[in-house]
């Protein structure tokens, strides 16, 4: 290609990427924007910065809404859920990635788990909301923390078998040749060696249950067991949308998982797809 | 303890199949009872499925998905792979593009939802302004029966084409490159290198992420029951949205869950594909 011509379609690259970025990120901008107005500036026409500065609709949120309860409800049922499925999750990848079972039951395995993965939680809610119903566990957080556990338990072993695989297993049988069992030498050995793939799988069962919401919508009814994301939706089912802390929901909703996302970047792809890519 | 493989493996399958494999029986079985407010009357036999077949507002609400999904994967598709080729060559700040194109699909469905919710509100948003400003009117998307359809297309668009685009970066750059640069050094223009090398080299990645999204796509509940609750009228009722009101606005658990497992049947169709698909391209990279 000339130079010319080099010069044109790198200018034609970077004007695309441009209106990508902008289409991708303003939204998310008027959302933080709506957020800081006070409630005449919302109404008062396309202003693309707030005129009068406020934390008032945040401050709102957790005085008349009790975001608080909400705030708190998802930190204890996300923590639960993620350490419970984080230790059945890697026992049960650590067998699939080191053991070759009789009839391929490890193969069935790790793809049936696939297949839960793909599941809607709109098919699962109906007969779990029956269940809960008749185990007295309907609007309580223990029943999302076991829920969740279960769930997430499907993510961790297809993440945590991936990572677990990559570790040579020359390194483990060299601990135990030197006198380990092979639950120590997991323990001291693989488990030392996988620690940033296990830090990245806790951190996506984290986003992934934090962000649920079909789940929580249908097993909880009050403050004291919705979550953030059931919260954020309550602002909504009424007559008159208050929109400053709808906004303002929705920014809590999702710093978090923000930050959270960017921390595992380098592991999004393997990350978001279910392992489909590497 | 002996550490046997079968003593890792059960606890974890046993807590799975406790929140997957047991509520799909119990539902399965829920579709052939009859509920009345709420409560189990006894058996039904295929009533439920009965009733539901013979319901137009089912098959309007399948339609809808099937529409839904048709309009919107490929579009992501499409802007994905676009999105994916202009990253792939050394950018400028190329990293923190790829992070900032993403973020759509890392934050609460119902977070996107709001967001939307802001943007399209006819008294505060800033779509019917836009709109007005270019000379189109003012559209006011979710009070119009096509107009929140077509809305709700563009949000799942919105949040959705970064996981297409993600899944394709990560194949093209997985991609071998040989072929590549033979076909150039040969004098293959850039589109004819495109198509006849990238694209079939590309192609088992993107048949697993379009089944993937495909089959995420047709559950979409969160965004739509923050947007628009499947109104005005039934435009926007998927099934997912039917099946939720069936079960818990009716208390008509019966009938929802012969919907459920009809949807359950049709998207086994393409469950089993992508899992088959996977295992070959795992099997391919190892």
């Amino acid at each position: 290609m000339s130079p010319a011509r080099r010069r044109v379609s790198g200018v034609l690259v970077y004007s695309a990427l441009a209106v990508a970025l902008f289409l991708t990120l303003f939204p998310f901008w008027w959302m933080i924007d709506t957020s800081l107005k006070q409630p005449v500036d919302i109404f008062a026409g396309v202003e693309f910065w707030p005129k009068h500065f406020t934390f008032h609709n945040y401050y709102r949120l957790f005085h008349n809404y009790s975001f608080g309860a909400y705030l708190t409800n998802s930190i204890v049922v996300v923590t639960a859920s993620v350490l419970v499925s984080l230790v059945l999750g890697t026992f049960a990848a650590y067998a699939l990635a080191r053991f070759r079972l009789r009839f391929g039951v490890d193969r069935m395995a790790l793809y049936g788990v696939l297949l839960v993965r793909m599941l809607p939680g709109i098919l699962l809610v109906v007969p779990l909301y029956i269940v809960l119903a008749k185990w007295g566990l309907l609007n309580t957080r223990l029943g999302l923390i076991l829920i969740y556990a279960g769930l997430n338990t499907s993510f961790v072993i297809w993440m945590m078998q991936s990572f677990l695989e990559e570790i040579p297993k020359d390194i483990e049988e060299a601990a135990m040749v030197d006198g380990d069992s092979r639950l120590s030498a997991l323990r001291r050995v693989v488990i030392p060696l996988a620690a940033p793939g296990l830090i990245a799988t806790a951190i996506f069962a984290v986003i992934a249950t934090y962000n649920d919401f079909i789940i929580a919508l249908t097993l909880t009814s009050t403050p004291s067991a919705q979550t953030v994301p059931v919260g954020v939706s309550t602002l909504i089912g009424k007559i008159q949308i208050e929109w400053g802390p709808m906004a303002a929901a929705g920014v809590v909703g999702a710093l978090p998982i923000i930050l959270f996302a960017l921390l595992v970047q380098r592991h999004f792809v393997r990350g978001l797809t279910v392992g489909a890519v590497k | 303890m002996a550490a046997t493989p079968y003593a890792l493996l059960v606890p974890a399958l046993l807590a799975l199949a406790a929140v997957s494999l047991y509520p799909i029986f119990y539902g399965v079985r829920a579709s052939l009872h009859k509920y009345r407010y709420g409560l189990d009357m006894g058996s039904a036999g295929k009533q439920n499925y009965t009733d539901v077949y013979h319901d137009p507002v089912f098959w309007e609400a399948m339609k809808t998905t099937g529409k839904f999904v048709l309009l919107a994967v490929p579009i992501e598709t499409l802007l994905g792979l676009l999105l994916a080729l202009l990253v792939a060559r050394e950018l400028r700040f190329g990293s923190w593009i790829r992070v900032a194109l993403i973020l759509p699909m890392t934050i609460a469905p119902v977070v996107v939802g709001v967001i939307w919710r802001l943007m399209y509100a006819s008294d505060i948003g800033i779509v019917n302004p836009l709109f007005s400003h270019l000379g189109l009117g003012t559209p006011d998307l979710l009070a119009h029966y096509t107009g929140a359809f077509l809305g709700l297309v563009a949000v799942d668009v919105w949040e959705w084409t970064p996981l297409l685009f993600l899944i394709i970066l990560a194949g093209l750059h997985s991609l071998p490159q040989d072929p590549i640069e033979a076909a150039q050094v040969d004098g293959a223009t850039r589109l004819q290198t495109f198509f006849h090398h990238t694209l079939p080299l590309l192609m088992p990645v993107l048949l697993v992420a379009v089944t993937l999204r495909t089959i995420d796509a047709v559950g979409t509940f969160d965004q739509i029951f923050v947007l628009t609750g499947g109104g005005p009228g039934t435009s926007t009722q998927l099934i997912s949205i039917y099946s939720y009101n069936t079960a818990f606005l009716f208390t008509q658990y019966g009938q929802a869950m012969a919907m459920l497992v009809t949807l359950l049947a049709c998207l086994l169709a393409l469950m089993i594909p992508a899992v088959q698909l996977i295992r070959r391209n795992s099997r391919a990279a190892s």
